[in-house]
């Protein structure tokens, strides 16, 4: 019984902060912009990417993750820029950019696939070796990401709820026209929520390559886990999908222990389902997005 | 030279000629006023002197000595050009606060984080809204609050021209008599004012100046006495000169 629980319990954590560190991104850029990003999945596939390229240049670890994070920082700002600020403004906006984002993401897997080749690669463990808690192995690297994901994610409350840039982020999610006439550069900020959001989709891949190989093609599951996460918590904000992610990930821990891996996607699906049916706008949102 | 120059601006939405060739001019510590009709152009004439959602078609906007119909929205904005909303928009998630410390933080470079506050703050006491009010979200704000913390959020941006879109609409006779007295006060600081109101009686009380729009175009421009007894006036708001009487 107690294995049970542990089992469960880690599981759960894991997961859930996995799905968090996924989603956050992709919530971040509907709740400030209101489109979906669906390159998000392989801006996680880049910064692993990077990240292991960097590490293969023989450039220390702990400066490999930053640096990864702010390359991809500029790898978002840069696709803001190319395939969704000449989109803004335009009827049918969200579809429009599922499209060009797809494009893009197409070009970025694809472009992964000639430098990087086909073969799997694997990053390095954040902290190497296994340990036992309450009598289950695990290992180092899970129990760092579920240490480091809140961190992650409070540091980010912290500045959109504490700094007078995430003020202005909070402000344009509410309302573009009032934030131009204030004064806020929108386009700017549009910018800085993609690159804040590629950032934290390289973290999230540099998780995953430190416990799974790495393919050009590993960002589409991520992605497809992020939607889910996103749509289950909620679109009004970004507090949502953070508890939902964690929500998901115990949901799937319970049961992949009682039903099996197998039973465990149907399942998940069965749930969504069922509460968008009860609640539309998500387990946690409302019908107005805002970043809180 | 005056502070705000529109030269014969023109937006059209497909066949809808919205805005036809209107001109005026706004002299410094000026309240000038405009008035017209349902679908007169007033709101299309704000929005294309701002930028936001869109410029003109056609025509020029000088504001202190500044082309400014090709600028976006926020450099327009921190020149020191400021708008309230017919509608009572402001940030329904943010506190009172925040609205009001966005505006005083963004609309003006080089202001320090407690001047920025500070601005914040006496922008909060211009317009009167309690300071225990600052915790609370503007959703929560009744009507007349909301239009209030608009005023403050445009106080803030110490704006050298503010653009006030209908202050009055939804508003009972005692606010719209303290509205009066508010926008007395702010034209007091220094502040010029372009008022889009409906309610003539509030344009007649405010405006040194008043302008009548109809089907886009410039009706009347002159004395606010004069105007509103020209009978062109009359006839674009009553219908018939009969209907008037």
């Amino acid at each position: 019984m107690m294995d049970a629980a542990s089992q469960i319990l880690f599981g759960g954590l894991f997961q859930g902060s996995l799905y968090a560190m996924m989603a956050v991104g992709l919530a971040l850029i509907w709740t400030t912009i209101g489109v979906f990003n669906f390159s998000h999945g392989v801006m996680m596939m880049l910064g692993a990417y990077i990240a292991w390229q960097l590490n293969a240049w023989s450039i220390p670890y702990f400066i490999v993750l930053p640096l990864a994070m702010i390359i991809m920082a500029g790898a978002g700002w840069l696709l803001q820029a190319s395939v969704v600020r000449p989109m803004i403004g335009r009827p049918n906006i969200v579809l429009v950019v599922v499209i060009t984002t797809l494009a893009a993401a197409s070009l970025i897997e694809n472009g992964a696939l000639e430098i990087w080749g086909p073969r799997s690669k694997q990053l390095p463990t954040l902290i190497a070796g296994n340990t036992e808690i309450f009598g289950i192995g695990v290992s180092l690297h899970q129990i760092a990401i579920i240490v480091i994901t809140p961190i992650i994610l409070l540091a980010l409350w912290l500045f959109l709820n504490r700094t007078r840039l995430g003020l202005a982020l909070r402000a344009v999610a509410q309302n573009e026209d009032a934030s131009l006439l204030v004064g806020l550069n929108v386009t700017a900020l549009y910018g800085l929520a993609f690159a804040i959001a590629a950032a934290l989709a390289a973290l999230a891949g540099i998780f995953m390559g430190g416990y799974r190989f790495m393919s050009p093609v590993m960002g589409a599951d991520p992605l497809l886990k992020a939607l889910i996460v996103v749509v289950f918590g909620g679109l009004s904000n970004i507090s949502g999908p953070i508890f939902a992610a964690y929500l998901i990930g115990f949901f799937e821990a319970i049961c992949s222990y009682y039903f099996g891996l197998y039973w465990t996607p149907a399942l998940l699906f069965a749930v969504l389902i069922l509460m968008l049916m009860v609640r539309p706008e998500g387990l946690f949102g409302s019908r107005a997005r805002g970043l809180a | 030279m005056p502070l705000l120059d529109v030269e014969n601006v023109s937006k059209a939405f497909g066949s809808l000629r919205a805005l036809d060739n209107v001109s005026f001019r706004v002299e410094p510590g000026e309240i000038f006023g405009i008035a017209g009709p349902n679908g007169s152009g007033k709101s299309t004439l704000f929005n294309t002197i701002t930028g936001i959602p869109f410029g003109p078609d056609r025509g020029r906007i000088i504001f202190d000595g500044v082309d400014i119909h090709r600028k976006a929205g926020h450099e327009i904005a921190r020149l020191g050009l400021a708008r309230t909303f017919q509608r009572e928009t402001s940030f329904d998630k943010l506190t009172v606060f925040e609205n009001v410390l966005i505006s005083a933080t963004y609309s003006k470079a080089n202001r320090s984080p407690e001047e920025q506050r500070r601005n914040a703050v006496e922008a909060l006491d211009v317009v009167g809204l309690p300071r225990s009010s600052q915790g609370r979200l503007a959703e929560e704000l009744s009507v007349f609050d909301r239009k209030c913390l608009m005023l403050a959020t445009a106080v803030a941006m110490q704006p050298r021209l503010l653009l006030l879109d209908e202050p009055a609409s939804g508003l009972t006779k005692p606010e719209i008599e303290t509205s009066i007295e508010l926008i007395r006060r702010i034209s007091g600081l220094g502040v010029t004012i372009l008022l889009i109101e409906h309610v003539l009686t509030f344009l007649m009380s405010l405006s040194q100046h008043l302008l009548v729009l109809n089907q886009g175009q410039v009706l009347a421009l002159g004395d606010p006495r004069s105007i509103i007894a020209d009978p062109r006036v009359v006839e674009a708001y009553l219908g018939t000169r009969k209907a008037a009487v």
